[in-house]
């Protein structure tokens, strides 16, 4: 097994990571503040290559694989994890469109998200439930050479900030009976709902879609009739999840950097903290939780690339790294001791940014759903 | 020529001699005290020809002029032309330079010319037993110094920071004003000066400060930075900075103290959040009496200390302040 | 313009430097284990010539003297927007000053062929002397220009370049062929696009020895260098060494009282 990256995925790293360091970091303070996502940072990150990243180059895209992409969104997450969530789910709505489309909507909907001129949301989940899928109630019913859809979503990302949703609707009963639909924002009866107030990821846009005898033309059918549920299960199960996962990671690899710095600067006793056993477990354990998920993520990521099946891995991989993201946060506003509950220090957000990963784009407990299906199934008794 | 001949370039800019130039003529005049050998000052410029006596007065025995308008302001084909004439006519054995913006562009080009060696940011500068000059430049890592020599090739060139070596007290001496005549025309080519703008120093000068407080990224912050100027002003004193401040923007290039900054001899120097890697350490270790003050026990600087303070400078610079407050007379 | 050429010099990464030892035995630097990325000046010369290149369509090529284990650090300055890449890498290069540098980098920008402008940082982050650039440009037989903080490209391939000096700035005029040495001020070198990682992944890094260039031995390395290294020690210290403890309270008032008695107050 070669565990060792390329040049190719070290300079996107590097890249990425001056960019944040570089520019992000100005914007944070504002954001914490008003919740907003900075949305002239789009031409920037677009010309950097991160809107566009998956997106085929005959779609303006880089045509990158997924193990690229985990690498920059954890670049971006180390500086500022709400930027990346929604460029995660921008991603997503690329992957649906992209792995769904016809030609013709491939080439009309996806270069300007490739461009940055636009961002994208996935919408499935609804007051009714997002872990509950085919709880939904919105409706899609066919008139003429129109859609006309009703219902709400909720909790969506990029819900205010983009021009087009993939929106999931029922169209018939039952598991078959679920479409996925691109609807254009300005489409008469669609428009964004209320914002959402989050105590962390501050300024990534999360909010409502509401649709009122939305009208949206039949060609905006999104793959087959009553194939809805695929799209939505592989959207979220490959690029939703890894795209969280790698996220988290970015939250995991900031936690660790801040707690061991702190232990190296902050004298007690008349030497560094870093020096008393206990204090360098705790940066130990953060250090292995670190390991371990960045070896998750990326496993992941490179069986997508590889065209392998891979939602159990993808689902380890989104609710371990969260989990352990939040954990680790934890610890390390331990460490800062007094300082660590001051909004003067940045590991306070870590926690609040982690704590919100957690249930987004899948709870923990869905992924446990997952994976204890797939670690049972070779032993299901027949009859 | 008879007695070896050690030259000084004298840099002048609108008729005002630079103090590294009287700087270096002072240690030209040491060695050649050592050595028996005579001290050339080089002065190039418009007009310039009533600064020899001043030349002569802090150390030189000869001052070579080439007066002409062309030659003010500075540029660099024509003043390495001269240069480079007035060395294979008159093949001095040593040639110095102050490393000041000038005299790095100018030290390395005549160098070529002449290809001959040259050694940049000499802490010091002596004469070996063979009268070979011994070129002491700052290594790497760990406070190592480095001797370089030029063995063969002629002039042995060096250029110095200004503040490193001591101004000379100026004596009545005499000596000779000889004129250059360049051969032939003066390479007037190269680019062509269209605008020469000065800005007037705002702060007092931290290469004569009597007490220097120094940041480095350990400050952490403007705020922070603000406490240090204030520790400065308090103690009548100047600020300077390692480069990561610079970089930062908390304070300007001008005050940055190192090997490819200023060098500074103050009787207080306090450096604070400061690792004290060799390329500051270089600027400040002549310091009289220097305080240290770092987290890392293992920092560099404290090697270099005369009080050390493990501690962190964000609580104990506010104190200090306190208790100087309290003490300061009222004069 | 047609043709910038930009030296580029990889240093030991300045985020780890304190980790850089020396060993005691060989006087040299122990560089196992420390990164190299390119001298950060290079980084605003390269800049400057892909500005150049934005506007007029120049060729970029970088020009580097280093061990071959500089291969990713040149791939990094294409991936920046350069267009091919010339490592000049042998032993008999090894132990050169700067004057042997410079010659040996003239030679390869000869064999290179006609440019209009060489880029060059002001000075690298481990050597400092800050000599080479000068010194090419002596052999080349071009002027050069140090301390660059602005360039501005005018038509006819007219140049009004500003230099920093001590307290303010000169401003001049030049035209090319030049070779000009930035600062930090001159520009902000632009973020590695992926796009330009990718295409980077084509661009060629040829590797010339001195068979390539032909020089003469006794001109390069160490026989060719005129200054030639004779000792390294330790610098003297002697000094006082005190700690100072206790909590921030207690020291800051001991410090208060030394620095009343040295007088300051």
């Amino acid at each position: 097994m070669d565990f060792k990256l390329g040049e190719r995925e070290e300079l996107l790293r590097k890249s990425t990571r001056e960019f944040a360091e570089s520019e992000i970091t100005p914007r944070i303070e504002a954001m914490e503040k008003t919740g907003e996502f900075p949305m002239d940072l789009l031409k920037p990150m677009a010309k950097l290559g991160i809107t566009g990243l998956i997106a085929p180059p005959e779609y303006e895209g880089l045509g990158l694989g997924y193990l690229a992409r985990t690498i920059v969104l954890e670049e971006l997450s180390r500086v500022c994890a709400a930027i990346p969530m929604g460029m995660q789910v921008h991603h997503m709505a690329i992957a649906a469109l992209n792995d769904f489309g016809t030609e013709a909507q491939k080439k009309k909907y996806i270069p300007p998200l490739s461009r940055g001129e636009t961002m994208g949301c996935v919408a499935v989940t609804e007051p009714s439930g997002g872990s509950d899928v085919l709880g939904m109630q919105s409706s899609a019913e066919l008139k003429g050479d129109k859609y006309i859809l009703n219902g709400r979503k909720c909790w969506i990302t990029n819900s205010h900030t983009s021009d087009y949703w993939i929106v999931i609707a029922r169209t018939g009963e039952g598991p078959k009976g679920l479409s996925a639909f691109i609807v254009d924002k300005d489409a008469p009866g669609a428009k964004p709902g209320r914002e959402e107030h989050k105590f962390g990821l501050r300024g990534a846009n999360t909010g409502e879609l509401v649709m009122d005898n939305c009208e949206i033309p039949k060609d905006n059918l999104l793959g087959q009739e009553g194939g809805g549920l695929g799209v939505a299960l592989k959207t979220v199960s490959e690029s939703g999840r890894t795209g969280m996962a790698a996220v988290a990671l970015g939250i995991l690899q900031a936690c660790y950097e801040e707690a061991a710095k702190y232990a190296s600067e902050r004298v007690l006793y008349g030497k560094p903290i870093a020096a008393l056993q206990a204090i360098s477990f705790y940066v130990a354990e953060i250090y292995t939780q670190l390991d371990i998920c960045r070896l998750l993520c990326y496993r992941a990521s490179w069986m997508k690339d590889q065209n392998m099946r891979f939602d159990t891995e993808s689902a380890i991989a989104k609710s371990y790294t969260c989990e352990a993201a939040a954990q680790c946060a934890k610890k390390a506003i331990e460490i800062y001791g007094a300082n660590g509950i001051t909004l003067e220090y940045k590991v306070q957000r870590l926690l609040r940014d982690a704590m919100v990963t957690i249930s987004a784009g899948g709870t923990g407990e869905i992924g446990k759903v997952v994976v204890g299906r797939a670690a049972l199934a070779p032993f299901q008794k027949k009859g | 020529m008879g007695e070896p001949q050690i030259w000084v370039f004298i840099e002048q800019r609108r008729n005002v001699v630079h103090d590294v130039g009287l700087e270096l003529l002072g240690k030209a005049r040491e060695l050649a005290n050592t050595g028996g050998a005579r001290v050339a000052a080089l002065l190039l410029g418009d007009g310039v020809l009533p600064l020899a006596d001043t030349l002569i007065s802090f150390g030189a025995d000869i001052v070579l002029v080439a007066d002409h308008p062309a030659l003010e302001p500075y540029r660099l084909l024509p003043y390495t032309q001269v240069l480079a004439e007035a060395c294979r006519t008159r093949q001095p054995d040593i040639m110095l330079f102050g490393a000041t913006s000038l005299g790095v562009e100018l030290a390395p080009r005549l160098a070529a010319r002449l290809k001959t060696g040259l050694s940049a940011h000499c802490i010091d500068l002596q004469l070996d037993a063979d009268g070979h000059l011994l070129q002491m430049v700052p290594g790497w890592g760990g406070g190592v110094v480095a001797t370089i020599k030029t063995p063969e090739h002629r002039p042995q060139m060096a250029t110095v920071m200004p503040g490193v070596m001591q101004k000379p007290q100026p004596a009545p001496r005499s000596g000779q004003v000889i004129p250059l005549t360049p051969s032939e025309d003066l390479d007037l080519s190269g680019p062509r000066v269209l605008e020469v703008h000065r800005e007037e120093p705002q702060e007092l000068p931290l290469e004569t400060a009597e007490v220097v407080v120094a940041g480095g990224f350990g400050v952490g912050s403007p705020e922070g930075w603000k406490l240090l100027e204030e520790l400065a002003r308090l103690l009548g004193g100047a600020v300077g900075a390692t480069r990561p401040p610079v970089d930062e923007g908390w304070a300007s290039e001008e005050q940055m103290i190192g090997q490819s900054g200023k060098t500074v001899r103050p009787r207080l120097y306090i450096g604070v959040g400061i690792s004290g890697m060799s390329h500051h350490v270089v600027g400040m270790d002549e310091a009289e009496f220097v305080v240290a003050i770092n987290t890392d026990p293992k920092a560099a600087i404290f090697e270099v200390a005369d009080l050390a303070i493990v501690g962190d400078q964000r609580e104990i610079i506010p104190l200090l302040l306190d208790e100087l407050r309290g003490r300061v007379k009222v004069s | 313009m047609e043709r910038v050429i930009v030296c580029v010099k990889p240093v030991p990464d300045p985020k780890v430097w304190d980790r850089l030892r020396m060993d005691p035995v060989t006087k040299t630097l122990i560089r196992e284990g420390i990164p190299s990325v390119i001298n950060p000046l290079d980084r605003h010369a390269l800049e400057a010539a892909l500005a150049i290149k934005d506007v007029s369509g120049a060729e970029v090529v970088l020009l580097s003297m280093a061990p071959r284990d500089a291969r990713p650090v040149l791939r990094e300055a294409l991936a920046m927007g350069a267009d091919r890449a010339v490592l000049l890498s042998d032993k008999a290069f090894a132990g050169s000053d700067t004057l042997a540098t410079a010659l040996i980098l003239t030679e390869a920008i000869r064999r290179i062929g006609p440019f209009d402008l060489i880029c060059c940082g002001n000075y690298t982050l481990d050597g400092s002397t800050a000599q080479v650039p000068s010194q090419i440009a002596e052999f080349l037989g071009i002027p050069n220009i140090m301390h660059v903080a602005h360039m501005e490209l005018e038509q006819d391939k007219r140049m009004v370049v500003t230099q920093k000096i001590e307290q303010g700035y000169v401003k001049l005029a030049a035209e090319p062929p030049l070779l000009l040495s930035f600062t930090k001020k001159a520009n902000k070198p632009r973020f590695l696009s992926f796009l330009e990682i990718l295409a980077a992944e084509k661009r060629e890094i040829s590797t010339w020895t001195n068979t390539d260039l032909n020089l003469d031995e006794s001109r390069i390395g160490l026989g060719g260098s005129p200054t030639k290294m004779a000792d390294m020690l330790l610098r003297e210290k002697g000094r006082q060494g005190l700690r100072l403890e206790g909590s921030p309270e207690e020291i800051a008032h001991q410090l208060a009282n030394k620095i009343r008695q040295l007088g300051f107050i």
